[in-house]
């Protein structure tokens, strides 16, 4: 039994942090609810929990890369909106979507740079970064307005060989990020660098010869850079420029990223954890919805799983 | 210089901002406009009590809001009809006393992360309220609240005065008390405290606590303060709390700027606001200007502390 309680809460000596029990609950979730309505399982339903739930899977996957090393991104919200805002200023495509890449690269590359060099705490730094982003937007863009590029909006709503456009953006997001975290280098550093900072020794993966600064400011430049891609995505859901649809978009994405069992502390945490967090947030809210819970209640609902989660993870030390 | 650079960026803040007050609008700096507009920060003052000492633990508390939410609710909803102002005072209090110790117990004895622990419990109470509320605004806060809000001593509001007491309540318990040793040690180096005999559960779990109930009298206030009550008060508080208890000096582990470093840091945040209004600062630049603000100091205040 213990056996048993442990993998699914995950091992303490495991580098992946606990994903089982999640994942179970989402199994659990989505057979009561097609259990219980029928819309559930109808092929409109579930077209649209893909496209509901990749804005959150993309920016948690973004998130996941600075938790594991022990730093956190709260300006991904103000990221998001400022995407859409620049999307919606008008102009070709070709011009529009690389410059929201370059932006948010240069973004993640200050965030990267203000922590590392300066020695400023991530929570503050990221913080101010979400003011002035938001503050950036709301000139470019006071009320939601203005039109997104056609591609865009094609490349949300169509489809290819029948299967939706939502789907390609979750396999791209997905891909890409196994890469980095488990295909890489620079994903094991990611684990050596949080590992270090979770265990109280900062200058630990320094110390083995990696070069923790650089890979740092890459992380934040890897999670700004997902937040934009949200950001695009979500520009091409609403066809226009809002300043306000990020708003606390960054702490569902944290939401996301514990509930996979991914550790604030650094170090431990999986992508395939991330992915199924922000899974099971959106087929709560699809499952809320449809079984007709009072949209009220859903945030505490939401409030007392995310608890839930936290308080089964075994950990060694108390912290962030 | 050295002496210098180990003072809190919150002081250097505050001094520029009442310079540049009092080079260009010399006439507001009389206590009866300062005093309007320090006591619209009295809520904040308090929260940030709590947050320093909680972060002085290591620890983290973003609950803030929540807590603030619901009394405001609770008070100004009429849920308690004919209730007497004592016993909706010890009923706030008591709320926040038992969100702290909820808090306390998760972070300390089941070692949970911090910052998701109280960022769900916020969560929690916030949609709590959503439900109870349905959305719609309450009614009225009992007058009395607002009576004694509005009170002066002399040329200095009661709020004003009643958050320097609690400050300097709250700055000798920790320079006086067994309990203020602990919460040095703790945050110096937990194992090191803990091989030392120090109850570092306890103390985690008793800061918690303290910090709870300032929420709780964070909530008076800011109910007093708003007469009517609302379904979106103080929700970015806690977040604003810790960017001050930063400015202060006060980060995670490390307590330099003691309680008047933070206390500086909220008075540097409604200076900065007086400042802003009155060279007709719109809304988007007020969001850049408090940013880079925050980061500058904190930028400055980190090169210091790597180089020390």
């Amino acid at each position: 039994m213990t056996a048993i309680s442990r993998r699914l809460t995950g091992a303490r000596g495991s580098r992946q942090g606990m994903w089982l029990l999640p994942l179970l609950i989402t199994v659990a979730i989505a057979l009561w609810l097609s259990l219980q309505t029928k819309q559930f399982l109808y092929g409109e339903n579930l077209l649209n929990l893909v496209p509901q739930a990749m804005p959150l899977v993309i920016t948690a996957v973004g998130q996941m890369f600075v938790i594991l090393l022990g730093g956190l991104d709260l300006s991904v919200g103000s990221m998001i909106s400022f995407t859409t805002a620049v999307l919606a200023l008008g102009g070709p495509a070709w011009v529009l979507i690389p410059t929201v890449f370059v932006l948010a690269g240069l973004v993640g590359v200050t965030n990267g740079f203000i922590i590392t060099r300066f020695n400023v705490h991530p929570i503050i730094a990221t913080l101010s970064m979400q003011y002035i982003l938001l503050g950036v937007t709301r000139v470019l863009r006071p009320v939601s307005g203005g039109t997104v590029p056609d591609v865009v909006i094609s490349a949300v709503a169509g489809s290819f060989l029948g299967v939706p456009m939502p789907v390609f953006w979750g396999i791209f997001t997905i891909l890409v990020a196994w890469k980095l975290v488990y295909g890489s280098r620079f994903g094991l550093h990611l684990f050596a660098i949080g590992g270090g900072v979770s265990s109280g020794v900062e200058d630990a993966a320094h110390n083995l010869g990696i070069a923790d600064r650089r890979n740092i400011v890459l992380a934040y430049v890897i999670c700004a850079c997902f937040a934009a891609l949200a950001g695009i995505f979500l520009a091409g859901r609403i066809v226009s420029g809002d300043p306000n649809v990020g708003l606390l978009f960054e702490l569902d994405a944290i939401t996301a990223v514990a509930i996979g069992g991914t550790q604030l502390s650094g170090g431990i945490g999986s992508l395939h954890g991330t992915v199924i967090g922000a899974l099971v947030m959106a087929l709560l809210a699809n499952g809320m919805n449809l079984t007709n819970v009072s949209p009220f209640i859903q945030t505490t609902i939401k409030g007392a799983i995310l608890l839930l989660v936290v308080a089964l993870q075994s950990r060694k030390k108390m912290g962030l | 210089m050295r002496r210098l650079l180990r003072i809190p960026p919150a002081y250097y803040v505050f001094a520029v901002l009442l310079l540049i007050l009092w080079v260009a609008r010399p006439n507001m700096l009389n206590l009866n406009v300062m005093g309007i507009f320090v006591r619209q920060i009295v809520p904040l003052g308090i929260l940030v009590l709590g947050q320093l000492l909680v972060m002085r633990v290591r620890s983290i508390d973003l609950s803030g809001g929540g807590v603030i939410l619901l009394i405001n609710y609770t008070i100004s909803s009429g849920v308690f009809p004919g209730a007497s102002m004592i016993f909706l005072i010890v009923l706030a209090l008591a709320t926040g006393l038992a969100v702290g110790l909820f808090n306390g117990l998760m972070v300390g004895v089941r070692r949970a992360s911090a910052v998701i622990v109280t960022l769900a419990v916020g969560i929690v109470l916030v949609g709590f309220v959503q439900y109870l509320s349905s959305g719609k605004p309450p009614g009225d806060v009992p007058g009395m609240f607002g009576d004694i809000y509005n009170t002066k001593l002399g040329p200095v509001p009661t709020p004003v005065i009643f958050w320097v007491v609690v400050s300097a309540a709250l700055s000798l318990f920790l320079s006086r008390t067994v309990f203020g040793r602990y919460v040095t040690s703790v945050g110096e180096n937990v194992q090191a405290a803990h091989f030392s005999g120090v109850p570092v559960a306890r103390t985690v779990v008793l800061a918690h606590t303290l910090a709870g109930l300032l929420a709780g009298v964070s909530a008076l206030v800011q109910t007093a303060s708003i007469a009517v009550g609302s379904v979106r008060v103080g929700l970015d508080l806690p977040i604003l709390a810790v960017a001050a208890t930063i400015l202060g000096g006060v980060v995670f582990g490390r307590g330099e700027g003691g309680v008047w470093g933070p206390f500086f840091g909220v008075l540097s945040f409604a200076l900065l606001f007086v400042v802003m209004t009155t060279f007709g600062v719109d809304e988007p630049g007020k969001l850049i200007a408090q940013g880079l603000i925050i980061l500058l100091a904190a930028i400055f205040y980190g090169v210091r502390s790597r180089s020390s």
